[in-house]
């Protein structure tokens, strides 16, 4: 969308949309960034090969830096079949606080036969008095596989902000060939009881979930991943049928973050076939 | 509601249905050797949390889209609710519990009398079948009147959490009976909740019960199940 429609979008109805689609395909030993298309500020950088031609990684950004009252995002990625890619971001996706108009961020992955995607964004942080609606949703074909995580800060914990006021919703869903693997959705106004008690969030700020859908997910690899813990807080795997499960509860999004990257680096040899090479955007 | 479906409803909520649901406290267990549970205002506040957050909001309204789907005939609504709800269960054990009791149920409609024949057929073709999709399949056969049988379902919960309560924490007879005067009088307002939710209201979301569940199921010493 040119910068002008975006100004009266954004000044005309209130809302600001940002769309970006991408398709990955595979082309002999390469995975390529085959098709791209945007509207308005959501990008993807120039794809690189870190790990050789096999598995192409790229990082979304949002230029404005920050998702308010308003704003629409719409991130949708297709992995061809046979082809690799890593999405990961360059920093924390921050929720600001608003009036009381939504910000809305959807996420669609589609993973072809044959083809993985790996989701390794930075944390999401919920400012005090946010309207935050995240969705995520993951199609996966045939023997297609998936990993992805997210992590949520409620309030500002570094300088110490609760979330007292707003609202946060979520909802997360993972098929395969149109079963559902995994279906979460959780809702909480700031100041909510759910936030202090002790089967919810128990007063803890950051919560995240890894998820890895794969018809390679083995009982020892459920072991070894269990022989990890986060350095600080709770963290606990459990395996469904065809997915694994990892979650963190605590108070730093860097453990959660720390946690999640060790059992990465257990679960993707087995499943994509490759070690854990850490994108090095997560080092600046 | 005559008093034939009365006791349907007691029949179907009683604690000798034989789907070994006794064998399953729901991360109670996990909560007691955490020690978030260690009394009965504790252990009250644990099963009314669950009641609250989980199964007002998943378990309770899919319930009722599961009897409507029987009930029309509608078999598609019928795998949709239940695949959605055994994809919403946060570990393992949890999952193992509702379909183990679920096909147990299922084995054991197949013998009573009065269930319609195609439900069952349908039923069995689901492959995984949670508790409350067969819980539903002999609502709707026996034509029992939807938010009564949910009320029945909830107590029939909260039952079983009582009495896991009850070996765990320790507790005596008399303080279970408290808690379940004390969870029965939330029950009709969990009930009539669940049946204003719309579809896109319809989730859960428990981090800290996912997570001393999953712990659970290398639990050193237990005595449940989930």
């Amino acid at each position: 969308m040119p910068a002008t429609m975006e100004s009266a979008a954004a000044i005309g109805e209130n809302t600001w949309p940002a769309r970006l689609e991408l398709e990955f395909a595979k082309r002999g030993p390469r995975s390529v960034l085959a098709a791209r298309r945007h509207d308005g500020p959501l990008v993807v950088q120039k794809p690189h090969y870190p790990e050789g031609d096999g598995i192409c990684h790229a990082i979304i950004v949002h230029p404005p830096g920050g998702i308010a009252g308003g704003d629409e995002l719409e991130l949708t990625a297709e992995l061809g079949a046979g082809s690799s890619a890593l999405l990961t971001t360059p920093g924390a996706t921050k929720w600001y606080r608003s009036a009381g108009a939504w910000a809305r961020q959807q996420i669609i992955f589609r993973v072809y036969v044959g083809a993985s995607l790996e989701w390794l964004p930075q944390e999401s942080i919920v400012f005090d008095g946010a309207h935050a609606d995240a969705r995520l949703d993951v199609e996966i074909h045939g023997d297609g596989s998936f990993i992805g995580w997210e992590i949520i800060c409620l309030g500002r914990s570094g300088s110490a902000e609760r979330f007292n006021q707003g609202q946060w919703r979520s909802r997360t869903t993972i098929k395969r060939d149109g079963k559902p693997l995994w279906f979460e959705r959780g809702q909480l106004a700031g100041g909510d009881r759910a936030l202090e008690v002790p089967a919810v969030l128990a007063g803890k700020p950051v919560v995240g979930t890894m998820l890895a859908a794969s018809d390679k997910l083995t009982p020892s690899l459920l072991a070894a991943c269990r022989e990890i813990a986060p350095s600080r807080g709770d963290g606990a795997i459990t395996l469904l049928p065809g997915l694994l499960v990892g979650r963190y509860l605590g108070e730093s999004s860097e453990a959660a973050k720390n946690y999640f990257t060790k059992l990465w680096h257990v679960v993707r040899p087995g499943l994509i076939g490759r070690p854990g090479i850490e994108p090095r955007i997560w080092r600046t | 509601m005559t008093n034939d479906h009365l006791l349907r409803l007691l029949q179907l909520a009683s604690p000798a249905l034989p789907v070994g649901a006794f064998s399953y406290s729901q991360g109670l267990e996990a909560a007691v050797e955490a020690g978030i549970v260690h009394d009965r205002e504790t252990a009250l506040c644990w099963i009314g949390d669950l009641l609250n957050y989980s199964l007002a909001t998943m378990e309770a309204p899919v319930l009722l889209r599961l009897i409507d789907g029987f009930r029309a005939k509608d078999f598609t609504a019928v795998e949709h609710w239940n695949d959605l709800f055994l994809a919403s269960r946060e570990s393992a054990e949890l999952r193992a519990e509702t379909v183990q009791m679920g096909f147990s149920l299922a084995r054991l409609l197949k013998e009573l009398s009065g269930i319609d024949t195609e439900a069952l057929r349908e039923l069995y073709r689901l492959g995984d079948i949670s508790f409350p999709c067969a819980f539903a399949c002999a609502v709707a056969s026996w034509n029992l009147p939807p938010a009564q049988a949910l009320a029945a379902y909830l107590w029939s919960w909260a039952e079983n959490q009582a009495m896991a309560a009850l070996k765990l924490v320790p507790l005596g007879q008399t303080d279970g009976q408290r808690m379940l005067l004390a969870l029965g009088e939330r029950i009709g307002a969990i009930g009539e909740r669940a049946a204003q939710l719309g579809d896109d209201d319809i989730g859960v979301f428990m981090p800290r019960l996912a997570i001393l569940s999953s712990r659970h199921e290398t639990q050193y010493s237990r005595l449940f199940r989930s």
